[in-house]
């Protein structure tokens, strides 16, 4: 039932500082949305004027077919898990459950059995009597995000709502919250920085920079087919490789050149840079996309600077040009540093970008 | 749409007025009940009493005064020696409360209770210590470190010099302001992270040089807080000195100011005297505050404040 | 091992030396003025002083030229001394009430008399437990104005702390959650404020309160205490504000609060204790100050101005000053006592 649509939306502090520029973005019913980007992008500023805490500086935004831009947060029918939880300290968790509801003037008997339905759902029953101060983190992100459930929201806002938690917890977590999603079925717009929590929770990614979207698909897509420099790097532990190279024809061939190594591109390749009609491009290579091959096939032999055991895989460093390139390779064979290696790349899952836009060349270019 | 437009912007515009809402009766509560008499003052202090016309006369009179130069002298002397001791007095103080030994929760309270005293209190303490009789001079006694029959006349007799009933002075206003100062300096401590001092002592410093360099500097920002509101209530000193001395036996700015209204209140002058003392105070606080804050740099940081 | 741990037991214990050191030379001057407070007339006004009341009078009744010799035990002096010789037993029981501060009543007066011409021995010996609180009694009895005035201390003290909270507040919350411009000319109010003598501003305060018909009237003592007690009020209250996150407001309007709603609900609660502890702030300022309250009372003085009055010679002696001074002196000491963790508090959040 409740779609978001953000149009045009713009947020200015001051006269100077833009945090969100000229934004459009159609969240689906039942969809869970992620923005996604560095500090500073602007994702945070967005939620905040969906939930009505920031006030818009143009643009509007709309609840289904209803405008929600002036409205005081009360009216949107939104609800909020926030990033240090902000669970009241002076209620006990039952009282947090029940305060929205008895805000909607609710029924004693009606908001007792939602708590203790929803409070079910999330597995914090045994917490209601308890106050906030006798609760571990976990807990109280738990107490949070039951709090926004119970209320029913049209739209579940999440401000990096597994920040504070230790890594361990934080990945216990988003799984629960997908489950969580999977039941209430609220459209959720969840707000976060870790690239690898967008990539697990997501339905559909949108990646920010500077108060402008770079690129939105769903993880896979973003993955594969990023749009552009800046996502091929901001997606993906660790991020792509890039390597400078040069457009050159040989025996008919297309090969990219670069003073350490010269590649012949496969056809299909090849055909997506027949378009391109510069010289000068960036090749990006996934981690996993840098074989270990044997000297013969090799397109580069380097060596090895730093191997990081992962148990189940191996990340190995080596230097080009100034910059440290990493791979991804099965624990076997072993590696040490100080090793010779031969790599080639997959050329199957090859980027190619243009240096002076940082766009993806198999992309139009846009904005 | 227009007019959408128009009710939208005004409905954001309100928003910024909240602030202006919120501090709007502070503003008019200063306006009325300190703005209005210090106008009051300031009117009076430029105003000739027999013509009610504009004159610098009232200043000259207070410069003429006989008893203005000693009073000011008096002040200087107050305010740089005991902003200096209250001040390290109270860092030292703040430093060992810091330590949270045990019992310090109580001792902090123990230690706060002279900043609690009114200042009547206070001064009945200490006119009941001072005296000859007093129980200063009986614990003297009582320790063995006076004779029978042998007493100090701490603020009395003809040869009490100026610079004992100064150093009296300076001492009894320091027991009782130690403790404030050494409030707003704990509070500030309490601030710094730990992990800033425990850097210090990782890398080589011992207690002095980690206090010097790390400590001080971080601190420096609450350290100004509290010297400037102690230069200013320093430097209008008065009560203290009037409780245990009475007026005029040592004149300062403030006193002038109280002796001219409340003691000789009939005479012709004494408006004049008492306005024009104000204003020259208020001045001198003004430009004693504006000056510290400039040598201390708190103009060039105050961004990084609050 | 056994020589570091009795290195460390000494350095503790040298450390508890100082601290206790520090404690006593902090505190003798309260000591004296506590002692004082419960020391008789005559004790008072002895050299050297006794270093501790005394919780009961030694007294000896014997023959004299003009009736019956009272004498009391003198602690200095390890001997008794001769106070009075009277025949009016009367005038015996209120020298030995007033004076020397001394629970006694006619019977038991009487019965002393009775066993010393029963006797037949030249003099009795008897023990009267101490009225340590006589100073005190007196104190309030003979100040005439010190029952009323007191009540007009709390009172003031109460109308300062609901405005300077309630003015001051409302800024401080303005301030811990609006960027605005002047939000540093509120800051450094509470300078500008105090740069300005006290005494000063009362002075022409007394043509303005006329005025307003409040010169001699609490009301316009609260008034002139609130200008000093607002700027405080804002620097401690916008801290205790901005130690609340934003968000657990923000929360409650997402799930359906207004802004009052959500202040009143989440922010006050939270802010209560601090909010109280500034309360006392206020208080105290109003409690201890004296000096407008002298130049602004004629018939209606505050309790401080009560025992300035008494401290200046004009009506009472030095113990009784000295009760009248710790009289003052308790709710300041008690109220210190509560916000004592709150005190580090306030000023934590605000610098200059």
């Amino acid at each position: 039932m409740a779609e978001v649509y953000l149009n045009h939306l713009t947020k200015r502090f001051g006269k100077n500082v833009v945090a969100v520029n000229d934004l459009n973005l159609q969240v689906h019913d039942r969809e869970f949305l992620v923005l996604l980007g560095p500090s500073g992008c602007g994702k945070t500023t967005t939620m905040r004027m969906i939930a009505g805490l920031e006030e818009v500086t143009e643009g509007t935004i709309f609840l289904g077919d209803r405008e929600i831009t002036d409205l005081p947060p009360r009216k949107r029918n939104v609800s909020m898990v926030f990033q240090n939880y902000a669970v009241w300290p002076h209620m006990t968790v039952y009282d947090n459950i029940a305060y929205p509801l008895r805000l909607k003037k609710m029924s004693k008997q009606e908001i007792d059995k939602i708590v203790k339905d929803v409070a079910e759902m999330t597995s914090i029953g045994e917490l209601l009597d308890r106050y906030p101060t006798q609760l571990s983190g976990g807990q109280q992100q738990r107490v949070a995000v039951t709090r926004a459930i119970a209320v029913y929201p049209e739209v579940f806002l999440m401000d990096e709502p597994l920040s504070n938690l230790d890594a361990k917890l934080r990945v216990a977590m988003r799984t629960e919250l997908k489950a969580i999603h999977a039941k209430t079925e609220a459209t959720t717009i969840f707000v976060t920085h870790d690239q690898s929590e967008a990539m697990s929770v997501a339905d559909r990614i949108v990646i920010m920079r500077e108060g402008e979207i770079e690129q939105m698909g769903t993880p896979e897509e973003v993955y594969d087919n990023s749009a552009n420099m800046f996502v091929a790097d901001f997606i993906g532990t660790p991020p792509t490789n890039f390597f400078d190279g040069e457009i050159r024809r040989a025996n008919g061939t297309l090969h990219v050149v670069n003073p350490r190594f010269d590649m012949a591109l496969s056809p299909e390749n090849a055909a997506l840079l027949q378009a391109y009609g510069k010289r000068d491009l960036v090749i990006g290579v996934r981690p996993e996309n840098i074989l270990l091959v044997d000297e013969a096939d090799a397109l580069l032999s380097t060596d090895v600077l730093v191997v990081e055991p992962q148990g189940s895989h191996q990340v190995i460093s080596f230097e080009f040009a100034n910059k440290i390139v990493k791979i991804v390779a099965p624990t076997h064979p072993p590696v040490s540093a100080g090793d010779r290696i031969h790599i080639d790349f997959n050329q199957r899952s090859l980027h190619f970008f243009d240096p002076q836009t940082t766009q993806a060349i198999d992309r139009p270019e846009s904005g | 749409m227009v007019n959408v437009l128009h009710s939208k912007s005004f409905k954001r515009r309100q928003k910024k007025i909240v602030p202006y809402l919120l501090i709007l009766p502070v503003v008019i509560y200063y306006i009325f009940f300190w703005v209005r008499p210090v106008i009051n003052v300031l009117v009076g202090s430029f105003t000739d009493i027999n013509t009610g016309g504009f004159t610098l006369g009232n200043f000259a009179m207070v410069f003429q005064d006989p008893t203005f130069w000693p009073a000011f002298w008096n002040t200087a002397i107050i305010v740089v020696v005991s902003v200096t001791l209250e001040f390290f007095a109270a860092l030292a103080l703040a430093l060992l409360i810091n330590r949270k030994f045990w019992g310090s929760s109580y001792f902090l309270f123990l230690v706060i209770i002279p900043m609690a005293l009114p200042a009547v209190a206070a001064a009945a303490m200490w006119q009941t210590g001072l005296t000859p009789h007093g129980w200063l001079n009986s614990l003297l006694f009582h320790l063995g470190i006076l004779d029978e029959g042998q007493k100090i006349f701490w603020l009395g007799g003809y040869d009490a010099t100026k610079a004992r009933l100064l150093a009296i002075i300076i001492l009894v206003d320091a027991w009782t302001v130690i403790p404030s100062v050494m409030i707003i300096l704990l509070a500030g401590l309490q601030n710094i992270p730990k992990e800033a001092e425990e850097a210090g002592y990782v890398f080589g410093g011992n207690y002095f040089t980690v206090l010097r360099k790390i400590t001080i500097p971080m601190l420096s920002s609450t350290i100004q807080t509290a010297v400037i509101l102690r230069l200013i209530s320093a430097i209008q000193i008065w009560l203290i000195i009037v409780l245990l001395l009475g007026f005029g036996r040592l004149p300062v700015l403030v006193e002038r100011i109280v002796y001219y209204h409340e003691e000789v209140p009939g005479l012709d002058i004494s408006y004049q005297m008492a306005t024009g003392y104000t204003v020259i105070v208020s001045i001198l606080v003004s430009i004693a505050a504006f000056f510290y804050l400039y040598v201390s740099g708190a103009f060039k940081h105050r961004e990084d404040a609050v | 091992m056994t020589s570091k741990s009795i290195n460390k037991a000494a350095r503790k214990t040298i450390f508890y030396l100082f601290v206790t050191t520090l404690l006593v030379g902090i505190l003798l001057p309260v000591y004296f003025l506590v002692t004082l407070s419960f020391l008789s007339t005559r004790e008072a006004y002895q050299f050297p002083l006794p270093m501790t009341p005394a919780l009961k009078t030694d007294l000896k009744l014997g023959y004299g030229e003009r009736g019956y010799l009272l004498s009391v035990w003198e602690r200095s002096e390890d001997d008794y001394a001769t106070v009075l010789d009277t025949n009016d037993l009367d005038k015996m029981r209120v020298y030995i009430q007033s004076i020397l501060g001394t629970k006694i009543t006619d019977e038991e007066l009487a019965e002393q008399i009775a066993r010393l011409e029963s006797s037949g021995e030249e003099e009795v010996f008897f023990t009267q437990p101490r009225n340590l609180l006589y100073n005190y009694e007196t104190f309030f009895r003979v100040t005439r104005d010190a029952v009323p005035a007191l009540m007009r201390s709390i009172q003031i003290a109460l109308i300062t702390i609901v405005i300077s909270l309630v003015i001051g507040g409302m800024a401080g919350y303005a301030f811990a959650r609006y960027l605005f411009r002047g939000r540093d000319a509120l800051k450094f109010s509470v300078l500008f404020v105090r740069m300005f003598p006290g005494v000063a501003i009362a002075i022409p305060m007394v043509l303005i309160l006329a005025n307003m018909g409040l010169y001699d009237q609490p009301m316009g003592l609260a008034l002139i205490y609130s200008v000093g007690s607002i700027g405080l009020t804002v620097w401690i209250t916008a801290s205790i504000f901005l130690g609340i996150p934003v968000s657990m407001e923000e929360a409650a309007q997402v799930f359906g609060a207004t802004k009052l709603q959500s202040f009143v609900r989440i922010t006050l609660p939270l802010a209560f204790p601090g909010l109280a502890a500034a309360a006392m702030y206020a208080f105290l300022g109003a409690w201890n100050e004296t000096v407008a309250a002298i130049i602004l009372t004629q018939f209606n003085p505050t309790f401080s101005v009560v025992v300035y009055q008494t401290l200046l010679g004009a009506t009472g002696q030095v113990n009784l000053a000295a009760a009248g001074g710790i009289a003052m002196a308790v709710p300041a000491v008690f109220f210190t006592f509560f916000i004592r963790k709150y005190i580090n508090q306030m000023w934590g959040g605000m610098r200059v």
